[in-house]
């Protein structure tokens, strides 16, 4: 492998790595509050790629109840991914309503939150395959504009061209981990956010509406999960409304491997499975898929407490 | 009904109880799809290549590809079980997904499992699918009286003290790894079994069998069915198998407006979905609990219990 080589697929784990770790937040987000795993994002990841592409104007295709129609304007690329997002986010707080809160009012199983949010993910991938069909979609081509579809990072005699769908996604992936960490350490919301990670019953005694906070926190955690779909449907496409299932799942082991509602060691995770799937030798290729989940396999075994986390002895 | 629906329907009970068992000792595996994939692999494998009859697949064959199949998953289960069996709650069940995963990576790559196309052909031991039943309800009243008898037996009462307090159980020395791994272990079997049948039922076996999408549609016949009973995930296993298809019949019901009975057809999945979400919500104990199966069956059991509740009163009033 030359260095040419090398640093090009450093820079692809790079933009595959943020994405991971962008969506994986929404997992560690609201696991930080609630303790209990989100199956439903994998979907809201998936409705966030569809939502981004009926804004840009494009047609859907022959199946479903939209067939052939599309919007009658068409959004430039960022404002959609924006309000792809915020839709996303939205259908996130729905998610809380139907699947979260009336098991937490009624006090029941927590486990019970795995199966009420996967049966509102069976229901809305089914919903999207009932409403556009199967088929693959994939992002008008002038989509960025007049932006050229690769930028060279290497000199005109050794070329290493890196296309800038990756460089978009890494510089949008870098914008909202600072957004997301000045908001949880620099504003009050977030100082409250972390009080109710950190002992949800004394917060809710020291005045924090805890109710309210956790719709936020799904509202945040269903955009970052609407942004990470559309990046990935950006770069490579809208695979049908089951894509979202393959990303659901590594996000699990991003999640895991940087410590359960760990967000920082979520962010690190991503690059991290980010950059050795992407350094795979060509002839494992086929075994990339299960990269993430032997690492987190491993990191289970060895190191539950995740990457940045510190071991917490058992209380009786 | 169609007996494909019905043959459905008991593996699925059959699956939901591979979970349940783990979850006697208090242990949320999700691992039961990865042994499930395996055991119909085994089965597929020897059914296509050292079992090559002519005419009819003999049944004694199919029966000792279950037992291999069974047998396999359970040292895989006890080499992945004792490791993964030191992990709680949420973390075992994601351990246990990864293991799903990194087995169906596996099995799309090797050249054994026939890649991403799979093994084809596998032979028919009987001339229709009806004659399954003479397999798989014997097997699911047999497993089901397993579990009857084990919840009544020394083990079983391990499990049960673990699943209330592992702390407590240890302190009163019942070794919570020996048998949690047990636990695990009797799980991994009855999948393993379940898939070497299910290979055989199908006719066709590859990388689509086990993901993890039934992973979490084994846990919700289990919470959804009730989790505190071994009636329950097979009520759960059942009920949720045949719902879709329930809505699909509701479909052709005639008088229905023809946008109603499009949405049935096309989008029983969206429902499918949404019940399964209100299930939840609804039934936080599951469908069937104890205290339901004893006022149907138990008057037999309420009457020991009240001889039983009423012995320690009369002590109390003789020492008074």
């Amino acid at each position: 492998m030359n260095t040419t080589l090398i640093l090009q697929q450093f820079l692809n784990g790079l933009a595959i790595g943020s994405v991971y770790a962008i969506f994986a937040l929404g997992y560690t987000l609201v696991f930080s509050i609630l303790r209990v795993i989100n199956f439903a994002h994998g979907a809201i990841f998936t409705l966030g790629a569809y939502f981004t592409y009926m804004l840009l104007g494009a047609r859907f295709g022959f199946n479903g109840v939209f067939a052939n129609l599309a919007l009658p304007f068409s959004l430039p690329f960022p404002l959609a991914l924006l309000v792809g997002a915020l839709l996303s986010g939205l259908v996130g707080v729905v998610v809380e309503r139907l699947a979260f809160r009336p098991l937490r009012t009624r006090g029941a199983d927590p486990l019970l939150t795995l199966v009420s949010s996967l049966g509102v993910a069976v229901a809305l991938v089914n919903l999207i395959q009932y409403l556009v069909g199967a088929e693959i979609y994939t992002y008008p081509p002038r989509v960025l504009g007049s932006l050229p579809a690769a930028v060279n990072f290497g000199t005109s005699t050794l070329p290493v061209p890196v296309r800038t769908v990756q460089i978009i996604i890494f510089a949008v992936s870098m914008v909202i981990v600072v957004l997301l960490t000045y908001l949880i350490n620099g504003t009050k919301i977030g100082k409250a956010l972390q009080a109710v990670s950190e002992d949800a019953t004394t917060a809710s005694l020291l005045g924090i509406d805890t109710d309210r906070l956790i719709l936020f926190t799904f509202f945040l955690s269903g955009f970052l999960g609407g942004v990470a779909g559309t990046l990935v449907g950006l770069s490579v496409s809208i695979n049908g409304p089951y894509f979202g299932i393959s990303y659901g799942l590594k996000g699990l082991a991003v999640i895991v491997l940087g410590g359960l509602g760990d967000i920082p060691g979520a962010v690190l995770a991503g690059f991290l499975i980010g950059l050795v799937e992407s350094f795979v030798p060509a002839q494992y290729v086929a075994y990339k898929d299960a990269v993430a989940f032997a690492l987190l396999f491993a990191m289970l075994l060895f190191r539950p407490q995740g990457l940045l986390g510190r071991a917490v002895v058992q209380k009786v | 009904m169609n007996s494909f629906l019905l043959i459905s329907m008991i593996l699925a009970a059959m699956l939901a109880l591979s979970l349940y068992l783990p979850l006697m000792a208090g242990q949320l595996s999700l691992a039961s799809p990865g042994f499930y994939a395996l055991g119909g692999y085994i089965a597929a494998v020897m059914s296509t290549k050292y079992f090559v009859v002519t005419g009819p697949f003999p049944v004694l064959y199919l029966l000792a590809e279950m037992a291999a199949a069974g047998a396999a998953c359970g040292v895989l289960a006890l080499v992945v079980g004792i490791p993964a069996l030191r992990l709680r709650g949420i973390y075992l069940a994601l351990a246990t997904i990864a293991f799903v995963e990194i087995l169906r990576v596996l099995s799309l790559n090797l050249e054994i499992t026939g890649g991403a196309v799979g093994i084809f052909g596998i032979p028919q031991p009987f001339s229709d699918r009806g004659s399954y039943l003479w397999i798989a309800i014997p097997l699911l009243l047999l497993s089901m009286g397993f579990i009857y008898r084990l919840e009544r037996i020394r083990t079983g009462r391990a499990f049960a003290a673990i699943r209330e307090d592992e702390l407590a159980a240890a302190a009163m020395g019942i070794s919570p790894t020996f048998n949690k791994v047990l636990a695990f272990m009797l799980g991994a079997i009855l999948a393993g079994v379940v898939g070497a049948l299910s290979a055989h039922v199908l006719n066709t076996w590859n990388a689509r069998q086990g993901t993890f999408d039934s992973s979490i549609n084994y846990l919700a016949y289990v919470l959804i069915g009730g989790s505190r009973t071994f009636v329950g995930p097979v009520v759960g296993g059942m009920a949720l198998t045949a719902l879709p298809e329930l809505l699909r019949a509701l479909a052709d019901v005639g008088g229905l407006p023809v946008w109603l009975a499009e949405f049935l057809r096309n989008g029983r999945l969206i429902i499918f979905g949404v019940l399964i979400a209100l299930g939840t919500v609804f039934f936080p104990q599951g469908m069937v609990t104890p205290e339901l199966l004893a006022r149907l069956f138990g008057r037999r059991l309420r009457r020991a219990e009240q001889v039983a509740s009423t012995q320690p009163v009369d002590h109390g009033a003789q020492r008074r």
